[in-house]
């Protein structure tokens, strides 16, 4: 398996006024193609800032971001827009999906981003949701929403899937369905999955545990034998 | 394609917001291009009907002018024709006066012909008759038409019917208003004079000033008088019309237009700024900055373009309309077309552009924000605690007052925005309640201050003496000379009116504050008006004659007195012979109703009527007034309601909050409303004195005959702040039933 993502010497800091605060405090890790990482860590550990960088929302400080050897951290705006359409896709906690427009219209709307040509019904029915293509997100459920915001990450066929608290909003037994789904994506399409969670259960079926904690890497531990999500005990 | 979709429905979903985008621009086009359309359209009208009908540049009088002048004068003028203009009267019921034209050429001042065949100059076997008379006495083409003057009689067959430019306004002996059916004028060819002609008007064109062409005239011929084309009475009265107009058309579309400009900036601002966590999104997903600026551009484009070319099209279509019916009962003109103008085009676009630019700005610098912090709902200015908040008197406030300070303190500029359009609308109000108000004065202090007469009898010009005095003696009345005099001082001059009259106590005196006073036996006062344009004082001399008459008077003014509607001169009959000036009376004014036929007497009009003609020429301005009152009143209704909106989507989910927390509705409404409220009444009371001012600017662009006072009544100041408080209160209303409605659990979700 092949490195895809490595953090190198990564530092972000936020001023405000004369406060310094150390989000990210010399973090190095690296992720291979198709693993399923998942990134633990207890509130304010630094986790979304870590997605948040490696998704290219945000900027680092100081040192390096280096994705399918490209220098993220030296990308200008201009790159960024083209590197999260190409190779991100993200999963949000509340699931940021345009109000106004339909299921399948937010996951054919990845049209317009990326030259791909994007069945929308298809991509809907591999998350299980044909029958609610031509529904509003207010119509939908939350796991109903989260699976649209995850056929509308992959729709674009991304390089890496980033899920930020992705069950976060969902009561357990939706949640684990929703992880499944991640789980199968990273294991069939050897999409690379990173999943940022409070919760440590999550661990078992990892390929790869990042564990947080004051902006610093507390442990990185390869998971030989990973559970399947569906087997957990939740 | 789907970004497309998304702009419609949130134009579907927010569709009061974008109505209220679209009316807002709707509104200010057109009341921006109407009103102006109004004002253009009589200019560009009468220009062009004097254009078309080559009106004189001057009139030139004399008993007769004989072949020599004619050749004499030619030598400085582009064009000479030559007229005798004689009264008559046709034999008709009530003998109305029609003035004849006799024509020799007939290329200057055209008879313009609406109706039967064009006007021949020698075709003497017909009359080319005035419409509106013919009109008025039910008069058609083929007609005949017998006309008494000089002791003899021709009658002439209709040929056609028409208008003349220099009878746009005519006069009326009996009021200030024409009465068609009394009085008219009529073309014919000189051949149609019975006896020989004696030409007593020359009608010249020329490309040399006014100045230069007098100087000239009076080198080389002798004359009884010279007119200009301003002095003209049609054409300065209509000018006079226009400049009324003018002064409420350069104010109102402006004010209209800032306050559109204003709350269309903050709207649009505002607009953006709620969709920025789904800017953020669209970023986040990997859209480019220039996509997602793009489609934040056409929300501030597509509402405000389809608005202001419906306001551009309607507004010259619609306003116009509803003062042209009541100008043509004062005023003759073939058509009466709105005027157009390209001004109104570069506003409309300019209206867009600044849409277009607002929403760019706003939606640019969200955009540059790294996704995310975009993604996240903005946090709060950081609003430091100030004085009032530090001090002991703070914690003794209540919630509401206190709720209401913060809030305005961390949304500075949309306080600022409903104070500025609460004052826009206030200012307009006033201006325009202060019109209707200072007219009102300008009527009271001309017909009840000045005025004490009942009747104002009209002399004919071959009045009986011994007649004259016996209905003096009968009505225990008074005489009176009034007569068009032309004035010289400082560089400047101008055709006034000269009143000569014995102190009598049918007409009282006034300075500029209306009060009564004195013009002693042998003073010359001159009107205040007049000493302002001229910059004289007392003490100062003017040089002066009668129309009609070369000899030149030059005077010491001794007193000023103000007249709202008649500027010039006022001395007794004593002092004008002084001066070797006949006192030739051309009224009677008397306290009683005066209803006797004498043949000294020409006509009888009572102060009621003078009032009512007073009415009907100032209804074209009453007109705008309320035009003004009701778009300024629609627009308040709108810029209110869309701050409305604007802040309730703003403060929904703190509202949403607090009652949660378990306050009341009616608390809840309090706290709205106290703002809304306290909003108002800054805007209303930085409103009055712009209104005051921009009352002031109008009225000292109200042309040279009117002085107005500017005035406005308490109760008016009294209504204008029930309008704007009613207006304020019934939008806050509307929102605030929605608290009953607001979805606490919808509000408060997806709180980060």
């Amino acid at each position: 398996m092949s490195k895809i993502i490595e953090f190198k010497n990564v530092i972000k800091e936020y001023k405000s006024g004369d406060h310094i605060l150390k989000a990210m405090d010399d973090v190095n890790f690296t992720i291979d193609e198709g693993e399923f990482v998942v990134i633990l860590g207890p509130s304010g550990a630094g986790k979304s800032t870590l997605l948040n960088l490696l998704g290219g929302l945000d900027s680092v400080t100081s040192g390096q971001i280096i994705v399918n050897g490209n220098h993220v951290e030296s990308f200008n705006d201009n790159q960024l827009t083209e590197y999260r359409a190409k190779n991100v896709g993200f999963i949000f906690q509340f699931y940021n999906l345009i109000p106004n427009l339909t299921a399948i219209e937010n996951v054919e709307l990845m049209k317009d981003i990326v030259d791909v040509d994007i069945d929308g019904l298809s991509v809907l029915d591999s998350v299980g949701l044909k029958n609610h293509a031509n529904q509003f997100p207010s119509q939908l459920s939350g796991g109903e929403q989260q699976r649209v915001s995850i056929a509308r990450a992959v729709a674009k066929q991304p390089t890496m899937l980033l899920c930020d608290e992705p069950t976060g909003a969902l009561d357990s037994k939706t949640g684990v369905l929703i992880l499944n789904l991640l789980q199968d994506m990273s294991n069939n399409k050897n999409t690379t999955v990173v999943i940022v969670t409070h919760n440590a259960i999550l661990a078992e079926a990892a390929d790869k545990v990042i564990r947080i904690k004051n902006g610093q890497i507390e442990s990185t531990v390869v998971n030989e034998n990973p559970k399947k999500v569906t087997d957990l005990e939740w | 394609m789907s970004l497309s979709k998304k702009m419609l429905r949130e134009i579907k979903i927010n569709r009061t917001q974008f109505i209220a985008i679209f009316l807002m621009a709707f509104i200010g086009i057109f009341a921006y291009s109407g009103i102006y359309a109004e004002y253009y359209g009589l200019e560009q009208t009468s220009n062009e009907f004097y254009a078309q009908t080559n009106l004189a540049d001057g009139w030139v009088y004399n008993t007769d002018f004989d072949e020599s002048t004619f050749d004499k004068i030619s030598d400085f003028t582009t064009d000479v024709d030559r007229q005798a203009v004689i009264q008559s009267v046709a034999d008709m019921e009530n003998q109305p006066d029609i003035t004849l034209h006799f024509i020799e050429k007939g290329t200057i001042s055209k008879f313009y012909t609406t109706e039967g065949k064009k006007f021949n100059a020698s075709d003497a076997s017909g009359v080319w008759l005035d419409t509106r008379f013919a009109e008025a006495r039910n008069l058609h083409v083929g007609d005949t038409i017998k006309l008494e003057f000089n002791n003899q009689t021709i009658k002439k067959e209709i040929k056609g019917l028409g208008y003349s430019p220099e009878y746009v306004f005519e006069t009326s002996p009996s009021s200030l208003t024409p009465d068609f059916s009394t009085m008219g004028f009529a073309y014919l060819s000189a051949r149609a004079y019975p006896e020989d002609i004696e030409y007593d008007t020359l009608l010249v064109k020329y490309n040399i000033s006014d100045k230069q062409f007098r100087e000239k005239l009076d080198d080389s011929i002798d004359y009884l008088s010279f007119t200009k084309q301003n002095d003209h009475l049609s054409v300065s009265k209509f000018a006079d019309e226009m400049a009324q107009h003018k002064m409420i058309g350069d104010v109102f579309p402006i004010v209209f237009i800032l306050v559109t400009f204003l709350t269309l900036l903050t709207t649009m601002t505002r607009i953006v700024s709620h969709q920025r966590t789904q800017i953020g999104i669209l970023k986040a997903v990997g859209f480019k900055d220039k996509t997602i600026i793009l489609h934040y551009i056409s929300y501030g484009f597509w509402p405000v373009i389809a608005g202001a070319v419906l306001g551009l099209i309607t507004g010259p279509m619609i306003i116009p309309q509803m003062f042209y019916p009541t100008m043509t009962v004062s005023y003759s003109m073939p058509s009466w077309n709105p005027g157009f103008d390209m001004s109104f085009v570069y506003i409309a676009i300019s209206l867009v552009v600044l849409s277009v630019l607002v929403t760019y700005l706003s939606c640019r610098r969200i955009s540059k924000e790294n996704p995310a912090n975009t993604m996240r709902p903005k946090a709060p200015d950081v609003s430091s605690k100030g004085m009032l908040e530090r001090s002991r008197f703070w914690k003794h406030l209540n919630f509401n007052i206190r709720w209401n300070i913060r809030d305005a303190k961390s949304n500075k500029f949309r306080a600022l925005m409903t104070i500025v359009g609460v004052m826009g609308c206030v200012a307009l109000l006033i201006a325009a309640f202060g019109m209707n108000d200072s007219l009102e004065e300008l009527k009271s202090w001309e017909y009840d201050d000045i005025s004490h007469y009942e009747s104002k009898l009209l002399l004919s010009s071959e009045a009986n003496p011994l007649e004259l005095y016996y209905i003096l003696n009968e009505t225990d009345g008074s005489f009176i000379m009034q007569q068009s005099i032309e004035i010289k001082a400082n560089d400047e001059e101008d055709t006034v009116t000269l009143l000569a009259t014995n102190n009598t106590d049918l007409i009282s005196y006034t300075d500029s504050n209306m009060n009564p006073i004195e013009i002693e036996e042998g003073d010359v006062s001159i009107s205040q008006k007049l000493a302002d344009r001229f910059g004289l004082a007392i003490g100062d001399k003017v040089k002066w004659h009668i129309v009609g008459n070369d000899k030149w008077v030059t005077s010491k003014i001794d007193q000023i007195h103000a007249e709202p509607i008649q500027q010039g001169l006022i001395m007794s009959p004593d002092t004008l012979e002084d001066e070797g000036l006949n006192f030739t009376p051309t009224n009677i004014l008397t306290k009683e109703k005066f209803g006797e036929n004498y043949d000294s007497i020409k006509s009888t009009t009572t102060i009621r009527k003078m009032e009512e003609s007073w009415d009907q020429m100032t209804s074209a301005v009453m007109m705008m007034v309320y035009v003004v009152t009701i778009v300024a009143g629609a627009l308040a209704i709108i810029v209110l309601y869309n701050l409305g909106i604007l802040s309730f989507t703003e403060m929904e989910r703190e509202i949403a909050t607090l009652k949660v927390l378990g306050f009341r509705t009616n608390v809840l409404r309090k706290l709205l409303l106290t703002q809304n409220v306290i909003f108002t009444a800054i805007g209303y009371v930085l409103g009055l004195p712009l209104g005051l001012y921009f009352m002031t600017l109008m009225m000292n662009a109200a042309g040279n005959s009117l002085y107005y006072i500017p005035s406005l009544t308490w109760g008016n100041i009294l209504l204008t702040a029930v309008i704007t408080f009613s207006i304020s209160i019934g939008v806050n209303l509307m929102f605030s039933d929605k608290i009953n409605d607001l979805n606490m659990v919808e509000a408060l979700k997806d709180v980060d």
